[in-house]
């Protein structure tokens, strides 16, 4: 490229700071996870002695149900809430960008309306109504509202992308004989399919973050999310600190989020920026 | 016709629900013990009496959080919403009250009620009674003992086997640069801390504890509470327990007692098994194992016996609870004298079984058992209100930071305070 | 409709016209008729997201607006009793209200004022580089973004816990700043690092709305600049920021909302102690621990109030057009 050495050095302090900037706190909780309890409170950044112990006292001590219970929970529940938003995202967003209604606007509006909505103000009402209908405290209990999360930035997202597709490919199939579900199959899923991923993995990122909902409506290990796990784990008695093991568990949980990023930041930064902001 | 229909169908959904409440039916019925966090204890008995039932019975226990107050949360949430699934709960005693009146709580049978209460130290049971009735099963008592560096002591020249005030306390760390180690964050703890100051100086936080929400009068504004505040403020303001006061828990002020300037702790027995396990795992020096003394609980008047605080745990049997008879025979068989003594070994967490101090397993571990047992006969517990959670969060809004308390305002601010908060005209 | 009188003058035309008005008739009959069903089919499609969404939001907030006409307790259900709007008095004329709506605000426009300049700067960065650190740039930042947020709240609560941090002995060449300095004891120092903890979690978001936003600024206006000899700052904020307004506005009205409903950081970080508390965590403290829904219901319904107020404001004052920017157009 036709950089000076200047530009170059100039990039290069930039892209370390940025780099910095992004890494440093979750680098700060991993040196944390890795070191033994008597030096938690030595002030300093690294570990002494790097150690496992706080990894072992999550993943096979006495810690392991509470981490590993809430760790199946959230898999779960973020992917099912990701996969019936997906669905229904799909569904809505093919009418609101392929066809002629009058209501499109109104179901625009509504979405939008639900993603600015604080969600404390609903957690009282669905607690006292989950507690009536037995849905307190069980997976579909939290599936429920974490929808009230991911469908309206699905819907917007999903919308942006199906205005982009060049639908002439489907009737340019149909034309050339194929039967409507060939047609769908062959030109409409590989089309659409980038976009409803890239939804998914972003209203994934929402419910996965959840942190009210998961602290008001679940009580036992049948459904605590993780990141009220974590603010739920305990040390050898209950009077003594668990940093080390919240330490740990919080980065076994941003491993996937790291993944993923890593995997697929193009597909993520385009559904960001194509639902968020265009014209 | 239809009403034929209708009745078979009504057959039918008996014959489903009898079949859903004996469960597998090929074992026996499960119980579920909802337990406070502990070093394993618990689980450890509830596999011993699931053994010892013979098949009558299975425990199972399920983890609660670590802070008190949101086990009370999680607890109260379930039970309002009628949860069949508790059967046993390891209740902390400030919160029976509540549950009592919110008809959370199944009755004690009275044959029962005797037995448990035979051998019980004195501030176990007041823990485990509401309008002079046994509504919960004692199971652990814990008080805070005055844990001391003994080089410290010397060094200030104080005489541990007498019993020390607060104000010598006070004048020790200033006099050696040392730092005392209390619970000042904005938390339970907090609490525990400024109930145990206000009774010790012959007060009470509360005068009428079983009275309706709007008629509670707090006895904050009196010498007691204003002597209460005065220690407190000294303590927070003169930075003695260091600047981590306002954030220190049980666990903070442990860490300080253990460091270079540690001195004087008020704090859990917790502490011993802690400070134990970290010598054996080679993180803390065996000669500061052998530094630590300990003496019952400072006093606030020289020559006023001192009302340490009182913890615990008591088991009470979910009122929705499917099997309350066989959760009741479990509850008799986890709060066994043997099973105490074990648990006090193991965990730390002391018995409300006189005899089980007598256990020679005991007086090894805990060569400060007969303090401890002594510490609980004079504790005093929380004050014993359905309204605890008001009171306790109003406290620990007014009097945090320690550094701020005034022994002229603060007292009769926190009062006005809470008193209006339990006429609910104002938030909390 | 009133094209049915069809007014009968000569015979030969108007046969014509009646033929043509019926065809038109028959048209229009066909046209609505597909009208129609793509409308049901529209329906049939987007229907049951719509509903799901009422569901899950218009409903509880009916049910909260309900519920916070009662003293209710949920520990003591018997006691429940009609009051009228009492709970709203309580709660509006209780200082501690205000207290709190005004730390939520100052937390709201601290952090979003600040996440606005930093979320440009690193959109120009990103805007700029080189293929090859785009790539780079775009996943380190997304880290942020993704990770959750109550692991990051844990993890600036670590680093500055005076205690388990690290922060007091790295910047102990700060003035103010020693090992005896104890962060969450003060509401100061509290706020920083809970204001802190949001800007790093939140700036990504904002910053990719401003990436799109720049994508959109023509670049033949700026070359144009550029050889009218305008310097970068000059270009900057003539050309390229008028450009993309609408794209800032909205971003700030977005993330203003986001950090209005503040929570998990608060919760974890210092639980409301030393005047930190936010309008979530009492309305969340009112209703889910001290079980009194009645009152909790009133502050929820008051928080719902102003969120609706920042967007009727953001709206109407600012004119930021949410369906413009967000594709409906």
């Amino acid at each position: 490229m036709g950089l000076t050495t200047k530009q170059k050095v100039w990039w290069a302090v930039i892209t370390v700071v940025v780099l910095v900037y992004a890494l440093f706190p979750v680098a700060a909780i991993a040196a944390t996870s890795f070191k033994i309890p008597s030096e938690l409170d030595n002030g300093r950044f690294l570990p002494g002695t790097w150690s496992l112990i706080n990894y072992e006292q999550i993943l096979v001590g006495d810690a392991q149900s509470l981490f590993l219970s809430s760790l199946r929970n959230s898999i779960g529940i973020s992917l099912i809430a990701t996969a019936i938003a997906a669905v229904l995202a799909t569904l809505a967003a093919y009418a609101i960008a392929r066809l002629d209604f009058p209501g499109k606007r109104l179901i625009l509006t509504t979405a939008l309306a639900v993603s600015i909505f604080p969600v404390i103000s609903i957690v009282t009402p669905l607690f006292n109504l989950w507690r009536t209908i037995g849905l307190y405290d069980t997976w579909p209990g939290l599936i429920i509202p974490y929808l009230s999360l991911t469908l309206p930035i699905s819907i917007w997202i999903l919308t942006a992308f199906f205005r982009q597709i060049p639908w002439e490919l489907e009737q340019a199939a149909q034309v050339d004989g194929a039967t409507t579900w060939q047609a769908f199959r062959k030109a409409i899923v590989p089309l659409a399919a980038p976009g409803v991923f890239t939804t998914a993995l972003i209203a994934f990122f929402i419910a996965w973050n959840d942190f009210v909902y998961g602290i008001s409506l679940t009580s036992t290990e049948a459904a605590r999310p993780v990141p009220a796990a974590l603010a739920f784990f305990t040390g050898a008695s209950q009077f003594e600190e668990p940093t080390g093991s919240i330490s740990a568990a919080a980065v076994v949980v941003t491993i996937p989020v790291v993944v993923l990023v890593l995997l697929f930041q193009r597909q993520i930064v385009a559904g960001l920026t194509q639902g968020a902001v265009k014209g | 016709m239809r009403r034929r229909r209708w009745m078979a169908g009504g057959m039918a959904a008996a014959a489903v629900l009898t079949m859903a409440a004996c469960g597998a039916d090929d074992g026996p019925p499960t119980l579920t013990w909802y337990i406070n966090p502990d070093d394993g204890g618990q689980a450890a008995i509830a596999r011993s009496c699931t053994e010892d039932a013979g098949g009558e019975y299975r425990i199972e226990i399920s983890l609660l959080p670590r802070d008190a107050s949101e086990q009370r949360q999680q607890l109260a949430r379930r039970l309002a919403a009628r949860d069949a699934s508790i059967d046993l709960m390891s209740l902390d005693p400030p919160f029976i009250p509540e549950f009592v009146e919110g008809e959370f709580l199944a009755e004690v049978p009275d044959d029962v009620a005797e037995r448990v209460s035979e051998d019980v130290v004195a501030g176990a049971l007041a823990g485990a009674t509401w309008n002079d009735r046994l509504v919960a099963v004692p199971f652990w008592a814990n008080t805070q003992l005055l844990w001391y560096r003994t080089s410290v002591a010397e060094a200030a020249g104080l005489d541990m086997e007498q019993p020390v005030t607060w104000d010598q306390l006070i004048q020790a760390a200033q006099d050696q640069d040392v730092l005392l180690g209390v619970q000042g964050t904005r938390a339970e703890s907090l609490t525990v801390w400024i109930n145990a100051l206000v009774e010790s100086a012959g007060g009470h936080v509360v005068e009428n504890p079983e009275a309706e929400a709007a008629d509670v009068t707090l006895g904050l504004d009196s010498d007691a509470g204003r002597e209460a505040a005065r220690i407190m403020s000294e303590i927070g303001a003169q930075g003695l327990a260091g600047a981590g006061l306002p954030t220190a828990d049980e666990s903070a002020s442990l860490s300080l007692f253990q460091g270079d300037r540690g001195s004087f702790m008020v704090n859990w027995p917790f502490v011993w098994t802690a400070t134990g396990a970290a010598v054996e795992a080679g993180t803390l020096d065996t000669e500061l194992l052998d530094d630590i003394g300990w003496a019952v609980y400072p006093q606030v008047t020289e020559g006023q016996e001192s009302r340490p605080p009182y913890g615990g745990i008591n088991l009470g049997i979910g009122a929705y609870s499917r099997h309350v008879d066989l959760a009741y025979a479990a509850a008799e068989c986890i709060v066994s004298p043997e099973n105490q003594a074990e648990y006090f070994t193991t965990n730390g967490n002391p018995p409300s079984s006189i005899s089980a101090y007598d256990d020679p397993a005991v007086q090894e571990a805990f060569p400060m058992a007969d303090v401890i047992r002594q510490s609980l006969e004079q504790a005093a517990p929380r004050p014993q209100t359905p309204y605890y959670n008001e009171v306790s969060t109003g406290l620990q809004g007014t009097w945090h930071p320690p550094s701020a308390v005034d022994p002229d305002s603060t007292p009769a601010q926190s009062s006005e305070f809470i008193t209006a908060v339990l006429r609910g005209e104002r938030l909390l | 409709m009133s094209a049915q009188v069809a007014p009968a003058k000569g015979s030969g035309a108007s046969e014509a016209a009646a033929e043509e008005e019926a065809r038109k008739r028959r048209n229009r009959a066909q046209k609505s008729d597909r009208t129609r069903a793509e409308s049901r089919l529209g329906w049939y499609l987007a229907g049951p997201a719509f509903v799901v969404m009422l569901a899950v939001t218009a409903y509880p907030i009916a049910q909260a607006i309900f519920d916070s006409l009662f003293r209710f307790r949920l520990s003591a259900p018997d006691e429940r009793a009609f009051i009228g709007l009492t709970n709203y008095v309580v709660v509006l004329s209780d200082v501690v209200f205000w207290r709190v709506l005004g730390v939520t605000l100052l937390i709201t426009v601290v952090a979003v004022a600040v996440e606005v300049v930093l979320g440009f700067a690193l959109a120009l960065v990103m805007h700029r580089a080189i293929t090859q650190l785009r790539g780079l740039l775009r996943t380190a930042i997304l880290v942020p973004y993704g990770i959750i947020t109550v692991v990051s709240a844990f993890a600036w609560f670590y680093a500055f816990d005076i205690s388990s941090g690290f922060v007091n002995t790295w910047f102990a060449w700060v003035p103010g700043v020693d090992e005896n300095l104890n962060w969450f004891a003060n509401m100061g120092t509290s706020l920083f690092v809970i204001i802190a903890s949001e800007i790093w979690k939140t700036t990504p978001f904002i910053s990719l709305l401003l990436l799109a936003g720049l994508a959109q600024v023509p670049t033949e206006l700026e070359e144009a600049a550029e050889v009218d000899g305008a310097t970068w700052w000059q270009r900057l904020n003539r050309v390229v920021i008028p450009n993309m307004k609408a794209a800032i506005m909205v971003a700030v009205l977005f993330r203003a909302l986001d950090a209005f409903r503040i929570f998990d950081n608060v919760f974890i970080m210092t639980g409301g102690a030393n005047n930190t508390e936010v309008l979530s965590l009492l309305a969340y403290r009112t209703s889910i621990a001290r079980l009194e829904i009645g009152l909790g219901s009133a502050i929820s319904v008051l928080l719902f109030v102003c969120v609706i107020l920042i967007c009727f404001i953001a709206i109407k004052l600012f004119k930021v057009d949410l369906a413009g920017a967000r594709g409906e157009k």
